[in-house]
Parts: C-alpha cells; structure tokens; sequence
C-alpha cells in the first residue's frame, strides 16, 4: 500500500499584505490569470512522477486561494483530479480570508469538494485587526461563519494570533470567547513570529514594535491552551487543537508525521522520497519557466539518514502524541532508545520528556521548550 | 652572483604607517611581480592579516633588480609588523639584514614602535634609511616629521626621503638609496657554516622549512648538517629563495637569505636563533641568536570537547613552528578538563592564536580569562611564580604577591598629557618623567602594572587621545601588590577557570561586572542559574538567570520543513560549543569575557 500523502497548491496572492506576514503573496490581483495558466502547466509536468501515489489530503492556501473566481479554481480542481489520484474519501481544506466569502462561493466550494474551511481571523478587536494590516471586520468574521455553516461546512478552522506588541489578556481573553461562540471544529492559535523582510520585522529593528517577552508569551500561551482545552478542544500539536480526533487537521499531520507531499505553485515546498524542494518564491519567475516548459525549481536537497531522523524526531515532538518509536524503528532500522541514549537521559533528567508506551513526547515542562529539546537529538 | 650586489634589508615602522604597501611597490618596480599580479600588501598571505589589514608575521622576499646602470641586484627584504606584541618578529628580522627602511607616516608623525623599532635597529648595527611615506594625503606633515625624524636619528634633512607607498612616489629614489648606503653583507665563504635561524614555517607535507640567513661559509642539498643548539642533526633535502612562493635553487652561499627543508617534523628539531653548521666542519661557535622573548600574558586553552586534547596539543605543536613565542604547557582544571597553559606576548597575539587553532587547525576551543604571572613568597620564604590564579597558594602560607611593573612609553601631542596622566593615574601608574622629541611630540615615561595595561590601558589611551597617543613598553621588575583572588560560583561550585587575581580596591565593583557579564552571557536554562562572586568564602556579588520559560515557533512555515531543520540545526552548533558545568552549559565567550571593560 501507498503512504499517505498530501497535495497543497499555494496561491500566492492577497488583496492586502498582512504586516506580519511573509508567505509568499502579492497583491497585483491582474496576474491571476496567468497563475492559473502556469499552476496547470505545473500540474501536467508534475503528473507522470507521481503517477503512482495516492493523495489523501488536498490543501489549497497561501495567500488568499478564495480570490480564485469559481471558474478558475473549478479549472484547477478539474485539472488535479485529471492527472493525480486522489482518494474520494479525502480531506480537501481550503483556506480563506473574511471578506473575500459569499454564500455563493461557499456552496460553490462545497460543490467541488472541499469539505474543510480554514479562515485567517486572528482577533476580534477591531483595532487590533487593524495594527496587523488585516483587510476585514469582525462582522465579516461571524457572517462569513454563518454562511460558511449554511453551504454545508462541517469542519471549520479559524486562525487566531497572540502574544503581538499592544495585546492585552483582557483583549485576548474577548477573542477566545468569541471564537469559541463560534463552536469551530478546529482553531490554531499562533504566537507572533517577526520574520525577516516583514514590516513588523522592519519596525521591530527600528524600535517603533517591541517584541513581547519570553514569560509574556509563555504566559499568552498558556492562557491560550486553557481556555481551549476548558471548552473540550484538546491540543494535538503545539499550535493545533481540534474538537474531537476526527477533526485534526489531516493535511498538516502529512507534515508533522514525515509523510510526502508535492507542493505546486510559487514557493511551495515538497518532501518525496528522501528529496526536499521547492519552487522559485517569484511568480514572475514560476510563470516563465512554466512557459518554457520547466520546472521553477528554487533548491532540491536529498537528506542523509541523519537528517531524517533528526527531522521525524523533531516534527513528532511537536504532536501531542508523540513520536512513535515502533514507526522509528521500521523506518530507519535502528533502535530509537540506542541512537538518542544520551539526549533522552539528559531530556528526562530535565523532566523534558516522558514514555507513554512506544511514544516519547513532551512532558508539560517541555512543550513550551520544545525547540530547545530539540536541539538535544 | 656576487656577494657585493646581494642587500639585505627589512621595513620597520609603527603599525599602519604602510611597510607591506611599500613592499607591493618594491616588488612591482623590481619587476618581481606583474602589475595584474598585484594586490594589495601581497605580503600579508595568511588570511588573518588580509582581513585585519595588519602585518602579524615577517615575511621574507627575495627580488632581483637590474639597475639602469646594468648592474644586477639581490634584494632580500623582509617585510615586519608594527604592533607591539610582535616586535619579537622585528628583532629577529633584523639579524638577517644590513639595513632598514625606518618608515613614518607624513600625517601621523613619529610613534612609539617608530621610536622602539629604530632603536633595536640601531642596535644591531643597521643602516638606517628614514622615509617619509604618505606624503599625498592631505593631512600630509612632512615638515613637521622631518625634524622628528632628524632629532630622533640625529640625521640631516637630505638623508631623509618622501615617499607615497599608495601612488608609487619616491620609490626608484628608496631602491638607489639601498643600493648605495646599505653596505652588501660580508662573510667568509670559505669558513665553516654559519646560518641563522630567523624564522620558521611549518609545511603540512614538507615538514618545517626554516629560514635562514648565511653569515659564512655555504650550504647545499644532501649536506648533513647540525643544529648548534637542539644539537640535532639531518640532511638537507631542499634550498632556495622566498620570491612569494618557494623557488629551489639547491644551494645558499655566503649573505644569502633562503629557506631549507630537511625533513624535520617538530619544534624540538628545530629552534628560531639557533645556529645550522656543517656537521663535516662545525663552526666553533654558534651565532648569538636571539635573547628568548618572555610571554607578557597567560591564559588557559582547552578544547569545548574534552576528547579532543590530544589534537590540540598536535595543532600547538605545528602552530609554534610557525609562531615560535608562543608558549604552552598542559594544565587541567577541575571545570574544564584537560588543557594548555599558553603564553602570549600580548592581547593581540591572544587572539590570533585563537583565531588561527579555529580557522587553520579546526579546533573548538575555549579561552580563558587572561592573566599576568605573579611572584609568590610564601612565609617559608620560598618563591614561586603564578601564571594561573587557581594556583595561587593559600592565604595562610602565602607571605605576600608582588606583580609585574613594565617601563613604558606613550608618546602623544601635548594636547593630551592631561587625558594621559588620568587615565595612568587611574591605572596605577608612576609618572617618572616628561620630555619632548620635539614641540609637537612628548614623551611620557611610566611605571605601570603589566596587569592593567594588559586588558583596556591601550584602547582606553587611543580614545583620550583621539588616536593619537601610542605605546610602548617592556618588562621592568616585580613589585608588592595588595591583590587578592577572586572566585566565580555556579549554582554554588566554583568554576576555577574564572577565577582572577584583582586588585583588594576594586574586588567589589569587579566582582559585581563579572557576574553581570555573565548574567547576560549564559542563557536561560531548563533552571536556576546562580552567579557569585566571593574572595575566600566571602561572597561579595550575586546574580541570577530565571530559568528557561518558552523555547518554540509556534508554526511550522507550512511545508518548509528545512528551513526548520536549518535553524534547528544552528542552534544544535551553538549547543556543541558550549561547555558542560554540571548541569549548566556555558558558552565559550563567558571564559574570556569577565575582565573586557567595555560596554
Ligand atoms: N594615502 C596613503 N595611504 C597609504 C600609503 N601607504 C599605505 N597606505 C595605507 O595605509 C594603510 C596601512 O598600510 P599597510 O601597508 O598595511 O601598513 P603596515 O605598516 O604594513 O601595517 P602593519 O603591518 O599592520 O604594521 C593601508 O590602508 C594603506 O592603503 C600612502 O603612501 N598613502
Ligand atoms: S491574508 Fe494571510 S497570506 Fe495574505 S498577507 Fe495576510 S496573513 Fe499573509
Ligand atoms: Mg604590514
């Protein structure tokens, strides 16, 4: 039998760029067109490799993918299924941001298959919506919902960001509530990254943004993770916590669980078979080769089994789970325990980790410092 | 080629006044190298002196020049650095050479190694030819420096030249001025050999190749020879000149400089002032060589990885051959293991020691704190010398400590004697005299502790002075001091490799900067750190670093899992440099940083 694996298809364009954000978007919506043209071209080269591989999950995001007309992503859609195979029974998520949503489009989406919604709201302060450059209302949030659950969405994601300059436990407490009145299935909750090239990067070197603490964060991390858990979604991954296990988010456990996925579009990134790469972050570039009949690769890298290894340790730790050392084995033929004796003694020296049979994951203390235990393996 | 055309010569002057610049156009003109071979101070060939811009170690070229009067010529020049530390590498240029080009630059006027440098010089009987380089600068002063130059030397203005290194002025008149008043080196050639060891490199296939001058008689290949004072002996397996590269030739003669290859690995084969001599027909007496250079500063080396001591000590090994005043000895310490004492001439050539056993030899490795050796009397009345504060003997057999003083020399404009005198003031220094090179040059004379010239006295002076002031200095005596030792606790153990001798009048405030510096060095930890610093068992400062709250990005940039990998990856590198203290990991700036004054 095939592994599982996941399809994502980055759609680099916004109407705004977020200040804080650097995935690779643009907002010169006229080149759309092109895009599509060129993630076909993608498509049809890409096809005869993976021939073979059945995807369990598709992944449109980005960007913003719910600026494609119908017409463009139903092309699209029309495309992937022609040249891939992709198991019916499948997770198909899309992502989206409020205020780029009608009812029409949702049922549109439903139409085609999607079965999963993601939508970027991260707060419901309107000033702070504001400071992070974001293009909605919160009414545009509890709308968009409202519709999304109407076109037949079952399983929702909403994004949601903490721990950035000017918040307060006060504001951030008012947005979890609202959230949860929501009752999505799924929320992901991230900690503000300033990320090179950014704005708030910018404004950070230039003093005008000062970056939280650590204890400030941990401690917006925490608060986070109670409220949550308190209203039954229980955290799978660091950032990641679903109602219940048949809401996880399957597409991102592909990641998580070293498992493949081809990535077509601008910047998108892929794991098969020990290689990892992924295209050119410049859709001008993606469209010309595309136009010349090449691939727009920007790196490809074939990982050493140490490499690997590091990578299934460091990505399993990131679940609640846990890593699963019976998988280890299997995978790489050597014993978890004999291979990382000496970290895994120091890490639970630390109380960093602990056994719940054949996995080793993160102890309370240690989820918080997971980077750090890491840097052990 | 007659030994009557052969001048030998180096270029000596205070650091940055433009020797190796000089050298490039010496090297062009002599046709010795193409103008598209060129770059700049071609000389400097390690990389550490191409990224400082700074000459660390001599370098020796030969250069053949035919002169307009047909005549052909021998150059053997040897290029030398002009800071302090390495005025060790100026003294023993000079006893391959004739002659020296004394190099002052026009805006920045005489200094203190112009001074020093011409003085050692003079005492190796040179020919000394002043140069007046620079001259295109704006701020050019030739004037003022020629009459600095001829009270300095006690020569008439027409002895002195001009010259812009930069711009190629002055340099056929430099090149007839060495071939008219350096004399060409005399020497029996039929005598037994007599060959000094001026210099050694090390060659990772050929073994050492050691450079030598030829005071008498000559040598070829297959030659047996012996070295006077290892009393080792080999055969010579190859000659030749230094014209960049090496250029084998088979056979040196009487005032030739060169270099020899015969198969020796290591340094007890071979010593830098040691006499080669023919074992066939030995000379009587060997050359008077070099008195041996004292190391000014201590500090311990140790490998970040304890397994790694005995490569180390076979990079030490090799580095010495090629920088012969360095000085090391094992050591162990109940923090960081297995180690090396080492001895430097000064914090400059700390450093590069450092830099060159991380860059050329691969080493991960930790520095410690670095500290003057101190004279013991213990109350049985015995001496003994300290060059590691960990083994300063106990207060109860210890009668007193007394420190190294050095004679030293800032010269600087007048405008900033007032800056200066504070400053030494402050430093513990006695003023013993001030005099006048000329109006626009003072000469300040002091007695000083080596050790608190050793760390910040020399930045510290360039700042009060603009730039201005330079020093120079050598060892004078030892003297009683009221000094105590001063102990670092982690988490209550003391880390003996922190571990400084401070004066009893600034223990405190010490104390209280080291254990903020290492408050802020350390990082967070899955737990408490305690800093403490304490003379004895009295604690005087204390600092702590809460433990280790949130360590993770939140998101995972979607597929880009190696961008993960590589930052996860970095910060492992960083996790390897660091060293193990119980259960604390401390990186390796912490060892070397307690006593830097900055910030
Ligand atoms: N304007 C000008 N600059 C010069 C001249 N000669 C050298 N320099 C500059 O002075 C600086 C120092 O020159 P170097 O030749 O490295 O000096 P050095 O005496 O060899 O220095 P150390 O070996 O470190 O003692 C460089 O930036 C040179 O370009 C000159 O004649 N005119
Ligand atoms: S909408 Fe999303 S992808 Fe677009 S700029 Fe904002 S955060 Fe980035
Ligand atoms: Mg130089």
């Amino acid at each position: 039998m095939n592994e599982h694996a996941g399809l994502y298809i980055h759609v680099p364009f916004c109407r705004q760029k977020c200040e804080y954000c650097d995935f690779y978007s643009i907002t010169r919506l006229e080149q759309v067109e092109e895009f599509v043209e060129a993630l076909l071209a993608e498509i049809a080269l890409r096809a005869a490799e993976f021939r073979e591989q059945v995807f369990q999950t598709v992944f449109f995001g980005g960007g913003t993918p719910s600026l494609l007309s119908e017409e463009q992503l139903e092309r699209i859609w029309r495309a992937l299924q022609a040249n891939f195979q992709i198991d019916p029974g499948g997770e198909f998520s899309i992502e989206s941001n409020p205020g780029t949503l009608t009812l029409e489009k949702l049922i549109h989406f439903r139409a085609l298959g999607f079965n999963r919604l993601s939508m970027g709201v991260q707060s419901f302060n309107p000033a702070e919506l504001r400071f992070l450059g974001r293009i909605h209302s919160v009414e545009e949030v509890r709308e968009n919902f409202r519709n999304a659950r109407e076109a037949g969405f079952r399983n929702v994601n909403l994004d949601l960001m903490t721990a950035f300059p000017g918040l307060t436990g006060e504001s951030f407490r008012y947005s979890m509530e609202q959230a949860l009145a929501l009752a999505p299935e799924h929320i992901s909750c991230y900690t503000l990254i300033f990320e090179p090239g950014t704005v708030f990067y910018k404004k950070m070197r230039s003093g005008e943004l000062n970056p939280l603490n650590e204890d400030e964060e941990a401690a917006y991390y925490e608060l986070a993770r109670e409220m949550l858990e308190a209203h039954g979604y229980c955290q799978y991954e660091i950032s990641n916590f679903a109602r219940g296990r048949e809401h996880l988010c399957r597409h991102n456990l592909v990641y998580w669980e070293h498992r493949p996925y081809l990535g077509l579009g601008p910047s998108a990134h892929s794991f098969y078979r020990k290689v990892r790469w992924a295209n050119k972050r410049s859709l001008t570039i993606y469209i010309k080769s595309l136009q010349k009949g090449q691939l727009p690769l920007d790196f490809r890298e074939e990982l050493s089994p140490e490499q690997l290894m590091f990578e299934y340790t460091f990505l399993g730790l990131r679940l609640r789970e846990g890593l699963d050392t019976g998988e280890f084995r299997q995978r790489f033929g050597m014993d978890f325990q004999e291979k990382y004796r000496s970290a895994i003694r120091k890490l639970a020296e630390n109380e960093l980790v602990e056994w719940r049979d054949q996995y080793l994951r993160l102890s309370p203390r240690g989820w918080l410092v997971a980077d750090t235990v890491a840097g052990y393996f | 080629m007659s030994i009557k055309n052969i001048r030998n010569f180096c270029i000596i002057a205070h650091i940055d006044h433009g020797k190796s610049t000089l050298a490039d156009r010496l090297l062009e003109y002599t046709g010795t190298l193409q103008k598209r071979q060129m770059q700049d101070q071609v000389l400097d060939s390690m990389d550490l002196e191409r990224e400082r811009g700074i000459t660390i170690k001599a370098h020796a070229v030969r250069m053949a020049y035919l002169a307009p009067d047909g005549q052909k010529y021998v150059f053997n020049l040897v290029d030398t650095p002009g800071h302090v530390d390495f005025s060790y590498e100026v003294s023993r240029s000079l006893a391959a050479a004739e002659g020296a080009l004394l190099l002052v630059d026009a805006a920045q006027g005489v200094e203190a190694q112009t001074i020093s440098n011409l003085y050692q010089a003079v005492d190796n009987n040179l020919v000394i030819i002043p140069v007046i380089n620079k001259i295109d600068l704006p701020s050019a002063q030739a004037e003022v420096v020629k009459h600095q130059l001829m009270e300095l030397i006690g020569c008439s203005e027409s002895d002195i030249l001009l010259a812009s290194a930069k711009s190629g002025v002055g340099i056929p008149e430099i090149i007839q001025e060495i071939i008219d008043r350096i004399p060409p080196p005399s020497g029996d050639s039929q005598a037994p050999l007599q060959a000094l060891i001026f210099d050694s490199q090390f060659d990772s296939y050929r073994g050492v190749v050691a450079l030598v001058r030829v005071f008498s008689g000559e040598i070829s290949e297959k030659d047996k020879i012996l070295f006077m004072a290892t009393d080792r002996s080999f055969e010579v397996e190859e000659l030749g000149n230094l014209v960049l590269k090496r250029v084998r030739t088979g056979k040196l003669d009487t005032g030739q400089v060169g270099y020899l290859i015969c198969g020796a690995k290591n340094v007890r084969d071979i010593k830098v002032g040691d006499t080669v001599t023919l074992a066939k027909n030995p000379a009587l007496q060997p050359l008077p060589g070099y008195r041996q250079v004292k190391p000014m500063v201590y500090a311990g080396i140790y490998p970040v990885d304890s397994n790694d001591f005995e490569d180390l000590r076979t990079s030490l090994e090799k580095l010495v051959l090629n920088d012969s005043a360095l000085h090391y000895e094992p050591e162990t310490s109940s923090a960081l293991g297995f180690g090396f004492r080492c001895g430097f001439l000064g914090m400059l050539h700390m450093e590069i020691v450092q830099e060159r056993l991380e860059r050329e030899f691969d080493q991960l490795i930790i520095v410690t704190t670095p500290n003057v050796v101190y004279k013991t009397i213990l109350t049985s009345g015995e001496i003994q010398y300290v060059d590691n504060p960990t083994q300063m003997p106990a207060p109860g057999v210890l009668d007193k400590i007394e420190e190294p003083f050095i004679d030293a020399h800032v010269i600087s404009p007048p405008e900033f004697i007032g800056n200066i005198m504070k400053l030494s003031n402050e430093k513990r220094g006695i003023l013993k005299n001030t005099s006048y090179i000329d109006p626009t040059r003072a000469d300040l004379h002091y007695h000083l502790p080596l050790a608190e010239v050793v760390f910040d006295y020399f930045d510290r002076l360039k700042s009060v002075s603009r730039g201005y002031a330079s020093l120079d200095y050598e060892f004078l005596g030892y003297r009683e001091g009221s000094l105590v030792k001063l102990d670092i606790f982690i988490n209550g153990e003391v880390l003996d490799a922190l571990s400084v001798i401070v004066h009893k009048e600034k223990a405190y405030e010490q104390g209280r900067s080291i254990c903020q510096k290492l408050r802020k060095l350390i990082p967070r930890q899955m737990f408490e750190v305690v800093i403490q610093a304490g003379i004895g068992s009295k604690i005087i400062a204390r600092e702590s670093i809460k433990p280790l709250r949130k360590n993770v990005l939140a998101k995972c940039y979607g597929g880009d899992i190696t961008r993960k990998r590589k930052l996860l990856e970095k910060q492992k590198e960083g996790k390897r440099r660091m060293k193990q203290f119980g259960r604390v990991e401390i990186p390796q700036e912490a060892f070397l940083s307690v006593l830097s004054t900055d910030d």
